[in-house]
């Protein structure tokens, strides 16, 4: 099968979507299927082979975050033209309403979309106004997917109809194989707890898990704290309890093999987020590191930790909860092995091998007796062609 | 006065015209949209009912949930295309029969007959996700066609023809017991 990929956020800064993308593609490749990918880039920015670039990205402050996107007429010119040389079975474009490649891709193609939406919160200002625009080209669309139960909902909400919940996916095996660090193991006097990701977000939790350590200390002297991810520790480290302080460990930004190593030895993860996640990939990265889990009742983390029978659920935003969890859990290590075990069992679900099974289970769907993907016909792709054949006169 | 009276009449038209041939080419595309999604529900409908006679003949089950399956599944390939209500019933019936003949035992001893019972299984699961997918994805896509064909100037001009207001596809397609994990 010929499959075009379209991912709205550059390569050159790692995320959710674009790792999504990557896996996904690199998944289908191994399976022998064809995949191109477009994604902005910078032009130095050494990408892999299925990767066409859809130009320069640009950091743009929108929906409350900043992020590198791509877009005006050469990125559309572009667009036009991969789609016209990929002669692909179906298109399927992430973010389909990010202001970016996705966007302009939408309008360049006719035939079997699939559009995955990543997004929990997509009610946008811009999105609003700029709706009735919209909404035309995201009736091309002939399948959508959510990746969560709470994406999913946004979609019904803001956009009618329905999409279909296929989860992220995780190599679990790169995870399951991950070496431990004796450095990084615990001792029943000293063990180790985990926490990953940016610590001055507040959204990820270190405010919580920073008032709940004089708790745990308190009952657990010994406890060392491991904290990977990038930020600055000294203002976190200042806002600390000394004792807290002082069990901390800051790694810094970890590779995606330090990663896997240091959720495969630590004797538990914590993941105090308050909010704003649509679905938790790393608790499944945890899990198939045969971590013990703790997370915050998200209704995302819930979800995937099976209601708490694959991993504890502590009260969000409560660190005297989360306090007495820890203690608990870092005094019962069958308990500990139980939630592993679980967890390990659970991440099989999340698999690419399944995940991927189900996207494609998608593609074959809508491509069913349908001729392949085209270049539209509208007056949008015209004025690309147009512009297409001036940039090529005007001798590059 | 005369001239600008005339530039803005102009003008009119062609936005009149504009909007008319934008608006027709924006509805085309939905209701094509609706056919090609309901022609892979009717070959998805038509791949189930052929891996239920499969599990039915495959002789790992019990003569009675066999002759139920083969009947539900012989009422789907002979349904009436045109007759959407009728469809939807004999749809809903071939579900609730794969669900009472995969009871709990009859479902172990498929999965561990790997030569037969594995195979049949999974493709009556595939055979049954790929069925909601296509009918979720009709179902947007009729969805959309409404919408769009309630606008009033949709209407007022009867941008739409003689094209029928196409229907949601409603039937049971839930086999929970296929399901992974969750």
């Amino acid at each position: 099968m010929r499959i075009g990929i379209v991912s709205p956020y550059s390569f050159d800064v790692p995320g959710g979507v674009q790792l999504h993308v990557r896996d996904l593609a690199e998944h289908f490749i191994s399976q022998g299927h064809f995949v191109s990918v477009l994604a902005p880039a910078d032009g130095d920015t050494p990408l892999p082979d299925y990767v066409v670039n859809a130009g320069h990205a640009v950091p743009v402050r929108y929906n409350g975050s900043v992020a590198r996107l791509s877009f005006g007429p050469l990125t559309a010119a572009r667009v036009g033209r991969w789609v016209e040389s990929g002669r692909f079975d179906v298109v399927h474009i992430h973010e389909p309403v990010a202001p970016s490649v996705s966007v302009l891709a939408l309008w360049a193609v006719d035939g079997p979309i699939v559009a995955t939406f990543h997004s929990s919160n997509l009610r946008s200002r811009a999105m609003q106004a700029a709706y009735p625009l919209l909404r035309p080209s995201l009736e091309k669309i002939s399948a959508r997917i959510a990746v969560s139960e709470d994406a999913r909902r946004t979609v019904t909400t803001h956009l009618g109809g329905d999409a279909v919940v296929i989860p992220n996916g995780v190599f679990v095996e790169r995870f399951a194989s991950a070496p431990r660090r004796p450095d990084w193991e615990g001792t029943v006097e000293r063990p180790t707890i985990a926490f990953l990701g940016r610590m001055e977000e507040p959204r990820k939790g270190m405010p919580v898990l920073s008032a709940a350590l004089p708790h745990i200390l308190r009952e657990i002297p010994g406890m060392r704290v491991l904290i990977a991810g990038p930020g600055d520790p000294d203002p976190i480290r200042e806002k600390m309890a000394g004792e807290a302080a002082a069990a901390c460990e800051f790694l810094g930004p970890v590779s995606d093999e330090d990663k896997a190593s240091l959720l495969a030895s630590v004797d538990l993860y914590v993941a105090p987020n308050t909010g704003g996640e649509s679905f938790g990939i790393i608790l499944i990265e945890a899990m198939s590191a045969r971590a013990t889990v703790l997370a915050s009742d998200l209704p995302a983390f819930a979800r995937v930790l099976h209601g708490g029978d694959a991993g504890e659920l502590f009260q969000n935003e409560d660190p005297i909860d989360l306090a007495r969890a820890v203690v608990a859990l870092l005094r019962d290590p069958a308990r500990r092995e139980q939630l592993a075990a679980a967890g390990r069992e659970r991440a099989n679900a999340f698999d690419w091998s399944v995940v991927a099974e189900d996207v494609m289970a998608v593609y074959e769907t809508v491509i069913f007796g349908r001729p392949s993907v085209r270049t539209s016909s509208g007056p949008d792709s015209r004025w690309a062609r147009l512009l297409r054949s001036g940039r090529n006169s005007g001798g590059t | 006065m005369d001239l600008s009276w005339i530039v803005s009449g102009i003008a009119l038209a062609v936005l009149i015209a504009w909007y008319v041939s934008y608006g027709a080419a924006r509805l085309d595309r939905l209701h094509s949209r609706v056919e090609g999604a309901l022609s892979v529900l009717d070959a998805q409908l038509v791949r189930r009912a052929e891996a239920t006679l499969e599990l039915a003949n495959c002789g790992a089950l019990d003569a009675a949930s066999a002759l139920i399956l083969a009947g539900a599944a012989s009422d789907s390939l002979e349904a009436d295309t045109a007759d959407q209500t009728s469809r939807e019933a004999i749809e809903s019936d071939l579900t609730q029969a794969l669900e009472l003949a995969l009871g709990e035992e009859t479902l172990q001893h498929l999965r561990g007959d790997e030569a037969v019972g594995t195979p049949v299984l999974q493709r009556v699961a595939a055979a049954n996700q790929r069925v909601q997918l296509a009918r979720r994805f009709l179902n947007d896509a009729v969805t959309d066609v409404r919408r769009v064909r309630r606008k009033p100037g949709v209407r007022l001009l009867r941008l739409a023809g003689h094209a029928e207001l196409p229907q949601t596809f409603e039937f049971d397609d839930e086999l929970p017991m296929l399901g992974r994990g969750d």
